[in-house]
This record gives C-alpha cells, structure tokens and sequence, in this order.
C-alpha cells in the first residue's frame, strides 16, 4: 500500500487541527476512511478531501503532508503507530499526546510540540516552541515516554514536568528547561538559561557547556566518570541525536545535584571535552 | 565407534533443562574484569550445593562491550527461576557491585526476565537514579569509586544442565592433558560453560549413597582404585585415571556442539595421548530430558 500526500487547496486561511489524521486511519479504513474524516478550520468542520487534495505517493502507509503556508495544529496528536512526514512547517500541539511512530518535520513547529508524549519519535529540522514535552494546559503531567530530537532551538519550558523520555535540542532552549521534572533526559546543545531545572525532583540534563551561572537551587557534585554517558552517547549517535560539538569520546562530566530547594536529586551534567 | 585410536562408548550423556541467563561484566582493566568473574563465578560448580553453576563464557574485547571497556560473558544455571534470581542478585551484588569500575548488563534480551539492577538498586539507599537509554532500563547506584551501573534486568533462556563426557585414561598426567585438550576446544565454542574448577572434575558422583542424607555420592563405577572390590566397576585393566567434563548450556545444541569440540579435541591426540576410551555419565534415561548419544554427537 502507497502513502497519501496531503496538499491544502487553500494554504491561506485560520489553522486547520489535524487530529485525528494518522497513519493508523490509512491503514484501517484505506483513502476512502482518510477522505471522510471531519476536520475543524476556524469555526467550521469540513470534510478532510474539501481541504485538502489527496494523492497517492511517499513511503509505504505513511502520510505525507505538505502545508506549503497553511497552518496544521495538532499533527500526528494521539498517533500511536505508522509514519507521518511533514514537508514544511507545522502548527502547534505536533506529536501531542503521541504513544507510538514516528512524525518527521522537515520544517519547525509551534508550541506544544509532544506535549504530553508517551512514545515514538518526533524528530524536527527546524526550530520549535515553547512547552516541548510539557503537560498540555491545565495538565499535570509533562512527556512520559518516547524521544524527541530538535536540529535547530526549543522555546521556554522544555521537558516541563517530564516523566520519562528523551528530549535532545541540538540548539538553544529557552527559560525554565527541565522545571519541574520527575525523571527522563534532556539534551541541550548550545546552551540554556540559568533557570534550567527549576524545581527538578529527578532525571538528567545534560549540556557541553555550563550556564552562565549556577541554577538556584543545585549543589556542586564535582567531576566524575559517568559510564552511562557512553552508552547514551552510542545510543544518541546511532539515532543522530548525539548535538554536534557535544564530546565524540569520554565520560567525564560536572554534576550539578538539584533542585535541593525542593529536595530534588536531579542532575544537570556538563560534559567535559575528552 | 573408534577414532583415531581412541574407542568411543555407544552411550549418552544424560541432561536436564536448567534456566539460565547470561550476563556482561565489564572493568576498566581486564585484570578487574577477571577479578569480578572469579569472585561471581566461584563456588557455582554444581547446583547440588551450589545454587547455581556458573563461568565465564568467554572474554570480551571493548568493541563488543555496552561501553567500550574490556569485559566477559558470564553464564549462570539453576533449577528454576526463583533460585537463579536469587543467586544472580546475591552473585552480582556481593561480586560484581563490590569491585572497583565494574559495571554489570544483561546478555540476553529475549524471554521472560529476572531482576538484576532491579534487585540491587535499594543498596542506592534513595540516590540511585534509574536511565532508560534506548529500550534498555539501568540502575546508576552510587558507590564509593563512583557509580555502578547495572541494566534493570536479565532474559532467562531454558538451557541444558548436565551434559557431559568422562576420559579414561592411563594415568593422571594423561588424562589431565587430555581433559585440558579438551577444555580448550570447548571454551571457544558459544553457548556453552564448563562451571568446574579449571573445567574439569575428578570427583564424579552417583545419586545417592549409603548415608542417609546423602543426594549424591562418589561415583564407585569410576574410582580405578576399586577396581575389583566396588559393585559394577566400569573402570577397565590399564586404566588409572577418570576425568569428566560437564557442560552446562543456553540449548541442547550448544551443549551438543561442546560435547563434539571436546571430545573431539581428545580424539586428536590419539591413542598416543594416553585416553583409552570416552564414555559418558547417565541415570538409564530416567531423569533427564536430554539424551546426548555419544556415537551421534561423533557421527
């Protein structure tokens, strides 16, 4: 079985909430099931063939979506199994909620991106934007699973409240990375506010460089080998999340030990070059 | 059957299942890598007062170890799951944890599994930090050199205990030779353990004895010094020295490939070598699952 392209007839227009578009959809119920669903854009619900053109094509079972300007919320939300390749930008909520698959955006996406993801794969090209694995509005629970791997910069919040998973930003994150964090890794490649890890109970952020001033919060546990930073960086470099400039070699790290503000046991390491 | 001047006796080795896993302990020296497997490895001859059998399967280079340090696969066999959860708990916590930059992961991922890292974490007393890298889990413990780093759990395979082959020889320099001949060939192949000391054992035993409380005792058919004077000695004229090698396995067709690669290590020294003959040990066919017939395993 082909994938589907979807291309918007009209790019212009309010953002149009994608959920419920999966590649499981396709495999069920083929083109026909995909066709009818009802979509939200603005205050309207529409057919998904009246948005949007359908054509067969891409990678066996997956959808391809190409927005050319259209704003798509919500892409691949609730996917639990299949493939989904965005040509371009996507709107915010990609990947939320997401337990299963992979969704590959060749472009950026807004805020929300994975919030609440409980497994599969989101990897990113560009940039995206604030709550990266965080708790949806008024939820309580951030990423419980699965891995996310930005190329470009993550916006404020990353990780907020994760509960397990990996987040890897090859570029900059914003304030309050890892706030409220339970358990789970983050990866920052460039750098990071010194808010970073805000009231962290546990889990890891790791970092090849140190902020510009130690978090509130954190202890200085000094310089240590830490074994499972090799088995961390085969696995990342297998999956090309490993941040280029981050160390090829070596396990030694700075321990910061926090937020102890909150009797927190979590650990942002500083990767030493080898 | 006879080979090169060595007579292989129409019988079979008798094996039972056993659970077993398989675990990779890396140091960062292979001098602390063996320091670890010995100390894990010791006292785990026989489940008759063991707990457990167990020995390195074979040394490993760093490119084929989690974390690029030299290491070893260790195997470990018991009677069920429970007695080898527990003496693998206990194995790696006292032997493994304790050694200076060991670190102790999972070498079979398939099948139901037993607690390691997942046993040992609580010694963390609260900082132990648990990773999930990949689809692995490990437990991050701190210890006083560091930190031990020990996967979450270990698969459990049903594997073979009990295969095994006896040397008679003409004396012990000879049997002793062969039996090292053998050992040799069988340590290269995978799968497969030799869980006595240096592989080899000279105390063979028969279920039972005369005492009460007794499970096993001295197998008297193979003692050449009661010759004549034990019940149904098998010990044949010229004969002064009866070796055994038992072979612990991940399946029956690795404890079959080891049987091949010993006593075909033997069969190469020949006559000459000072074996008489090879036989193995068996309860009649009654106990174990695995028949292992010396003429097949040959052919």
């Amino acid at each position: 079985m082909s994938g589907v392209i979807l291309t918007p007839r009209e790019p212009a227009g309010p953002p149009i909430d994608m959920t419920g578009v999966l590649p499981e959809r396709l495999a069920e119920g083929g083109r026909d099931a995909l066709a009818g669903l009802m979509l939200v854009r603005g205050s309207k619900r529409h057919r998904l063939d009246a948005l949007f053109d359908l054509q067969d094509g891409g990678p066996s079972g997956a959808l391809v979506l190409r927005p050319g300007g259209a704003v798509l919320d919500g892409v691949g939300a609730g996917m639990a199994a299949g493939e989904i390749l965005v040509e371009g930008d996507c709107g915010a909520y990609a990947g939320s909620g997401m337990r299963g698959g992979t969704l590959i955006v060749e472009g950026t996406c807004g805020a929300f991106a994975a919030a609440e993801m409980a497994g599969g794969r989101l990897r990113v090209a560009g940039d995206v934007g604030d709550f990266l694995g965080a708790p949806l509005a008024g939820g309580t629970r951030g990423m419980s699973g699965g891995t996310v791997v930005v190329a470009g910069n993550a916006g404020d919040r990353v990780g907020e409240r994760m509960r397990r998973g990996l987040i890897a930003v090859h570029g900059r994150v914003g304030s309050l990375c890892g706030a409220r964090m339970i358990a789970g890794t983050i990866v920052v490649g460039a750098g990071c506010s010194p808010d970073l890890g805000f009231a962290m109970r546990r889990g890891s952020i790791l970092l090849s460089q140190a902020p510009e001033s130690l978090p509130g919060g954190f202890v200085d546990g000094g310089v240590n080998d830490w074994l499972f930073l090799e088995l961390m960086r085969r696995d990342l470099m297998d999956n090309g999340a490993w941040p280029v400039g981050f160390p090829t070699a070596g396990t030694r790290a700075r321990r910061l030990i926090g937020d102890r503000s909150v009797q927190g046991i979590g650990e942002v390491l500083i990767l030493s070059k080898a | 059957m006879r080979l090169n001047g060595v007579h292989i006796d129409d019988t079979f080795a008798e094996a039972f299942p056993m659970l077993g896993t398989r675990l990779v302990i890396t140091a960062d020296t292979p001098a602390w890598v063996q320091a670890a497997v010995l100390s894990m490895t010791g006292f785990a001859t026989s489940v008759i007062a063991c707990g457990c059998e167990a020995a390195v399967e074979r040394l490993l280079p760093p490119e084929e170890t989690p974390d690029a340090r030299p290491g070893a696969a260790v195997l470990l066999f018991a009677m069920n799951k429970a007695e080898l959860a527990k003496q693998v708990a206990r194995r790696v916590g006292q032997c493994v944890m304790t050694s200076p930059g060991s670190a102790c992961y999972a070498g079979l991922r398939d099948g139901p599994t037993i607690p390691l890292g997942n046993a040992l974490r609580y010694f963390g007393d609260g900082w132990q930090i648990a990773k999930r890298i990949g689809a692995r889990r490990y437990w991050r413990v701190p210890v006083m050199d560091g930190e031990f780093l020990c996967e979450a759990s270990t698969a459990v395979v049903e594997g073979v205990g009990g295969g095994n082959f006896i040397l008679l020889a003409v004396d012990r320099r000879a049997g002793l030779a062969a039996a090292q001949a053998a050992v040799m060939a069988i340590r290269e192949v995978p799968g497969a353990i030799l869980p006595f000391p240096g592989g080899v054992v000279r105390s063979g035993s028969k279920i039972g004895g005369k005492y009460k409380g007794m499970i096993a005792s001295t197998n008297t058919a193979f003692c050449p010094t009661l010759r004549g004077t034990a019940p149904m000695s098998l010990v044949p004229e010229g004969v002064e020295s009866i070796l055994e090698l038992v072979i612990d396995g991940v399946s029956a067709e690795a404890v079959a490939a080891a049987m091949r690669a010993g006593i075909g290590a033997v069969v190469g020294l020949g006559a000459a070598g000072g074996v008489v003959s090879v036989t193995a040990g068996n309860y009649g066919g009654k106990l174990g699952r695995y028949q292992f017939r010396l003429h097949e395993v040959m052919a």
